[in-house]
């Protein structure tokens, strides 16, 4: 259970991630469509000039790769057939349509599209565009992927966020032909997931298990690592179909508003004990003090005169009494007055 | 006449060769920004804490030796990869303060090394890449602001904090990724007296600069957690115990038919005494502890319930055991039953505070 401070921190954090995945796709849409627009492209493409793309465009890509974190760029041929790969020039010619539905749907209807995808080079976010000819004819389509590495290092560094991609083993194993094996470590793997990117590895250890990326609810949670609390949210990643085949985990520090919510309930117990031991005093001291011990007084008064002691004119006269036991003493006084009377 | 032919030729030959040569490329001045990867130059920074000693923390210092390590890309200085079978150029101690004469470095400083550092040496290794890989161990006095707040269950964080100097923010920029977190760590035997050493962890502020600039810099700290059972029976234990005396002196009295057995005058020579040993606490536990002499903090909490409690005690000896204030106002009985309400009412409050004071100290 987690307080509504926590809950908004919570909130923002998903937030930060959906904001950034978002203008990330934008990012890469931009730049693709930015290539897919020269004339120089359209003509290349169009002539099916493979050395000449490579020739015109490697160079930017390289630039864009080194200072933009852009981390793939790629022209395929309708529906969806590789025909250049800028980050990898060797491999062409592959059907992508079996994991690349992005790529059909933007060659199937022209309209340019976004979003998270596994490739062949790795998972990554990415915008495709449709390509035309000087004829307005469609020729095929051109993509960026942003790889997620620069995303999360550039959100951590910005907002001092822990994070780590996950994606399932099964559907990377596939399609992602072109990752290092070694990425398929025992240490990077848990349950159907493998941790392809953190920024803490340690802390996401602790953080995040198998269980956390296979639960169904709850992507939400605040959970102890190295004795610091953090709260942890789960962002799904759906590729165009919809299917999820990755989880982002973001990790935040909340030992500050942790300790804040503990300190408040300190607080609050002994505003609470101070409230209690305050009423039960005023409680004892009026009812007791003002009513039941001067009742008392009267009643062992009244008591002995109904013995008939002798002492009765010894008896000292009560003070301060209030006005209805004032009444009683006095009634008690004319009856003891009355009775030494001879 | 043969040797004057001679010595004329070589004269006017090395004339010759002294006029400078207009088609000549002059050297590349490599000291200036590397532009060619685009601004801000990112600069890796990762810190290793090879020994922490002499934390003081009444003074705000502790002696480290660190090791910085800096990284980042001059595609200026590549190089063919067979020049070197090691797979990097080396420059070691002096060598490498030459060589860091002759490339870009940024301008990194410590800015919070007390004085000069005792100790410090440099190692550049140039890798054929164009990656460059500054190592620099220091040994050195570094300040921090020590925050005893939450004494003596506080943590503090023995930090070294490096800034760029040099260059705005947007010509160069201290960042730290996976390996940086990996290289930032303390030594395996690394022990602090009355402290536990924890994680090394990395913030990332910016330092402002002129016209509205700022300049990158990185706070690199060792959290280190007082062990506080050591404390507790020094400090606590004696405050918790001058809690008592006032609540001594107020059940030292007792009531017989409406009226206060023990001498008022008795009982507030008990508070006096008690006030004198409280200042004379104070005073031991300030001389040892300047640290949280003054400020809000756990033991000025306690004293300040310790003096509250003591003046709230006389109140009651002068105002109920002296003047019958109550029985005056109210009536024997209201001063009776008050007086038994007290009796054990402030001492609940009095050590539930302290146990809240304590309780807030330790959750914090």
């Amino acid at each position: 259970m987690t307080g509504s401070v926590e809950t908004g921190q919570l909130e923002l954090m998903k937030s930060i991630i959906d904001f950034n995945l978002q203008g990330a796709e934008n990012k890469a849409l931009a730049r693709a469509a930015m290539i897919a627009d020269t004339p120089k492209a359209k003509q290349l493409f169009a002539a099916q000039d493979r050395a000449g793309l490579l020739a015109e465009y490697l160079p930017v890509f390289k630039a864009q790769k080194e200072k933009y974190g852009v981390d793939q760029a790629q022209f395929h041929i309708p529906p969806a057939t590789s025909f250049l790969r800028l980050h990898s020039p060797d491999k062409f010619g592959d059907d992508l349509t079996q994991f690349r539905p992005l790529v059909v749907t933007v060659n199937r209807d022209q309209v340019a599209g976004k979003g998270f995808a596994i490739a062949r080079s790795g998972p990554a976010i990415f915008g495709v565009v449709p390509m035309f000819d000087a004829n307005r004819k469609h020729i095929g389509s051109f993509e960026i992927g942003i790889a997620f590495a620069a995303i999360l290092d550039n959100l951590k560094a910005a907002y001092g966020l822990e994070l780590a991609v996950f994606i399932k083993e099964s559907p990377l194993k596939e399609f992602a032909t072109g990752i290092a094996p070694a990425l398929f470590s025992d240490q990077n793997r848990l349950g159907e997931y493998i941790r392809y990117h953190s920024t803490n590895t340690d802390l996401i250890q602790s953080l995040v298990t198998d269980r956390d990326l296979n639960a169904t609810s709850n992507s939400e949670y605040v959970r102890e690592a190295l004795g610091v609390p953090y709260g942890v949210v789960m962002v799904p990643l759906r590729n165009a179909a919809g299917d999820v085949l990755g989880i982002i985990a973001v990790a935040k520090d909340f030992s500050g508003s942790r300790s804040a919510q503990d300190r408040s309930k300190v607080w609050q117990i002994l505003m609470a004990l101070f409230a209690i031991v305050l009423l039960v005093g005023f409680v004892l001291i009026v009812i007791r003090g003002l009513l039941l011990r001067p009742l008392q007084a009267l009643t062992a008064k009244f008591s002995q005169l109904a013995d008939g002691d002798d002492s009765l004119q010894e008896n000292p006269k009560l003070d301060n009494l209030c006005e209805e036991l004032d009444a009683l003493a006095q009634q008690y006084d004319r009856l003891r007055d009355s009775k030494g009377k001879p | 006449m043969k040797s004057w032919l001679l010595m004329a030729a070589l004269l006017l030959s090395q004339a010759v060769l002294a006029i400078p040569d207009d088609n000549q490329q002059p050297a590349p001045d490599l000291t200036t920004l590397p532009l060619d990867k685009g601004l801000p130059v990112i600069v890796r920074v990762g810190v290793y804490y090879q020994s922490v000693t002499g934390f003081d923390e009444n003074a705000g210092t502790f002696n480290s030796t660190v090791d910085l390590r800096l990284r980042w890309e001059d595609p200026r200085l590549h190089y063919p990869a067979g020049d070197t079978p090691r797979g990097f150029q080396e420059y070691r101690g002096p060598k490498a303060d030459d060589k860091l004469k002759q490339i870009w470095s940024p301008g990194i400083a410590f800015t919070n090394m007390q004085d000069q550092p005792s100790y410090q040496v440099t190692n550049v290794r140039i890798f054929p890449n164009g990656w460059v890989e500054l190592m620099q161990r220091t040994t050195a006095q570094f300040s921090l602001k020590v925050d005893a707040g939450n004494f003596p269950f506080d943590r503090q964080t023995l930090a070294v904090e490096v800034e760029i100097r040099k260059e705005t923010t947007n010509e160069a920029a201290l960042i730290f990724l996976q390996e940086d977190l990996d290289f930032s760590r303390s030594a395996q035997d690394i022990e602090l007296d009355g402290w536990d050493t924890g994680l090394v962890r990395i913030n990332r502020p910016t330092r402002p600069g002129w016209y509205g600039e700022s300049h990158s810099a990185l706070i690199i700290g060792l959290e280190v957690k007082r062990q506080a059972a050591q404390v507790i029976a020094s400090v606590f234990i004696p405050l918790i115990a001058s809690l008592l005396i006032p609540l001594v002196a107020l059940w030292m009295n007792g009531m017989e038919n409406g009226e206060f057995k023990v001498a008022a005058f008795i009982l507030a020579n008990v508070i006096v005494g008690g006030l004198f040993t409280v200042i004379a606490l104070n005073f031991t536990i300030n001389s040892a502890y300047t640290l949280i002499a003054s400020g809000d903090n756990t033991v000025t909490r306690l004293f300040n319930l310790n003096y509250v409690t003591l003046g709230l005690v006389l109140l009651i000896v002068i105002l109920m055991y002296r003047f019958n204030l109550l029985k005056r106002l109210f009536g024997e009985y209201v001063q009776e039953e008050s007086f038994l309400f007290l009796l054990w009412a402030l001492p609940v409050l009095a050590f539930g505070t302290a146990g809240a004071f304590i309780a807030v100290a330790a959750v914090g």
